[in-house]
């Protein structure tokens, strides 16, 4: 969504600290997200970037030594306020993982469970529909509308993701968390999704977590580099790529890291 | 080039002979335009066919930059600073190619020039082509320096030799006026005052690849000009 020509802020994190115990794992994040664009978090391995990526449909409460602080304001609700129904959330905010993790069910099970869950289907009719466009948008209807029934941990590594996609769109979320979502693809499989994160973004607000330069280049378009717990730089992500502030983003997306 | 060395060595080396490759062939240019001076404006035919004949290295560096280029992006998906080592490396070897060739193409004319040159006209060309040889020297230290004020400068300076063009090619005229048999090395000279002039414009080009090489950004503002058609006299 644009208002005047720049894009509305969906996400914006303020003062954002994050401890597991005693150690620390996020110092002082302050990020906007914008709406309808996909933002890609870099950073070498440990640095806070999946941290933060779950900061935002409060997954770390699961990690019982997990302690956030600072705001995370989405549609102008802070999700860290003790009021926060956090299923509701997760409703809003879906989640995509580096390992396809299809339910042990059919495909169409696996896309139905959100939907009944949440209560957003009133008869069989609507919930084929709500499969069917899912399964669509997910570009994986065309492959597999034959064998809805079939359990979906048979299809292919690429498939399974568009799966996984598939059900985290079914709940109609707002925003789509996605933590390294191709790492485990081939090429092909990887450009199937990179394109389908593109058609997304018009419905969606997407974040991704990818240790592929190339791949935040291709698909976002807003950049965020972190480095030890910090965010270090954040930006347009052609910026980024052509001309970073920051030299550490500099010698990190070029190769030249210690 | 950063400060930092890249993880991946043999990258590193890429970059580095490619930046080695952009040197050699500016200093290349530099003698070639030095010769092709020495010899219209001492009438030496030596050193006149050694720059036709040298032509030809300068050319292949660009080949060999081409493909460094071509490899770098295709096997190494330069970033950052890396990119912009890599696309004005081929931007700039595009432009001393076209160097090289005018110069070539000054000797030829050289070549074919009468002995006695009046003069006047061969102080107005020296007084072009010494300025332009500045600027080419002056683009290529800031490259080595990946100095973006130096190029700021030389990019500035390329309005002087616009001037001096102008002043050239008239006494050139003038010449070509005085008297019907001075046509022939008259028009020579007019194409080899251009040729300076146009080695000056793509030291200007050089000039801007590397201001936006160092800084990311490109040099803004109205590039100086101070051509305009030139109005002799009469019409």
């Amino acid at each position: 969504m644009k208002k005047n020509g720049v894009n509305m802020i969906k996400i914006s994190a303020k003062n954002v600290d994050v401890f597991y115990g005693k150690k620390q794992a996020l110092f002082n994040i302050n990020l906007e997200i914008e709406e309808n664009q996909v933002t890609a978090l870099i950073g070498p391995s440990g640095c806070g970037k999946s941290t933060f990526l779950r900061c935002l449909n409060r997954m770390n409460d699961v990690i019982d030594i997990c302690n956030v602080q600072g705001e995370i304001v989405i549609n102008d609700f802070n999700i860290n306020d003790k009021g926060c129904d956090v299923v509701r959330l997760r409703e809003k905010i879906g989640m995509v993982f580096q390992k396809p993790n299809p339910f042990p069910k059919t495909l169409y099970e696996n896309i139905s469970y959100g939907p009944t869950i949440h209560g957003m289907a009133q008869s069989k009719q609507e919930m084929d529909e709500i499969v069917e466009t899912s399964l669509k948008k997910a570009a994986l209807w065309e492959e597999v509308k034959d064998r809805l029934h079939e359990p979906g941990t048979g299809l292919s590594g690429g498939q399974q993701q568009r799966l996984c996609i598939a059900r985290a769109i079914s709940v109609q979320p707002e925003v789509i968390l996605m933590d390294e979502p191709c790492s485990a693809l081939d090429p092909i499989a990887t450009a199937q999704i990179e394109e389908l994160i593109d058609e997304l973004k018009k419905e969606h607000t997407i974040i991704i977590v990818t240790h592929s330069m190339a791949q935040a280049a291709r698909v976002s378009q807003n950049t965020g580099f972190f480095h030890l717990g910090e965010l270090i730089e954040h930006g347009s992500t052609d910026k980024i790529f052509k001309n970073p502030e920051n030299n550490k983003t500099q010698d990190y997306i070029t190769g030249r890291f210690g | 080039m950063s400060e930092a060395t890249h993880t991946v060595k043999s990258y590193e080396e890429e970059l580095q002979s490619l930046n080695k490759n952009i040197i050699k062939m500016g200093v290349s240019c530099e003698e070639a335009l030095g010769k092709a001076i020495i010899a219209i404006t001492t009438r030496d035919s030596e050193n006149a066919e050694t720059v036709i004949k040298n032509d030809e290295k300068i050319d292949k560096f660009e080949t060999l930059i081409e493909q460094q280029v071509v490899n770098l992006i295709a096997l190494r998906q330069p970033m950052a600073i890396d990119l912009r080592e890599t696309v004005t490396a081929l931007k700039i070897s595009s432009d001393l190619e076209r160097i090289g060739d005018l110069a070539k193409n000054i000797s030829k004319r050289t070549l074919l020039l009468n002995e006695n040159l009046p003069k006047n006209l061969v102080e107005a060309l020296v007084r072009v082509s010494t300025n332009v040889q500045k600027q080419l020297k002056s683009v290529l230290d800031a490259y080595l320096d990946r100095s973006s004020s130096m190029a700021v400068n030389v990019w500035e300076n390329d309005e002087q030799i616009d001037e001096l063009t102008n002043l050239c090619m008239q006494e050139v005229i003038k010449y070509l006026k005085e008297h019907e048999s001075n046509l022939d090395d008259g028009t020579h000279l007019l194409f080899v005052t251009k040729n300076i002039e146009r080695i000056g414009d793509h030291t200007t080009n050089i000039a801007e690849q590397i201001y936006y090489l160092v800084e990311g950004e490109y040099l803004e503002g109205d590039r100086p000009k101070g051509t305009e058609p030139i109005v002799t006299g009469e019409k």
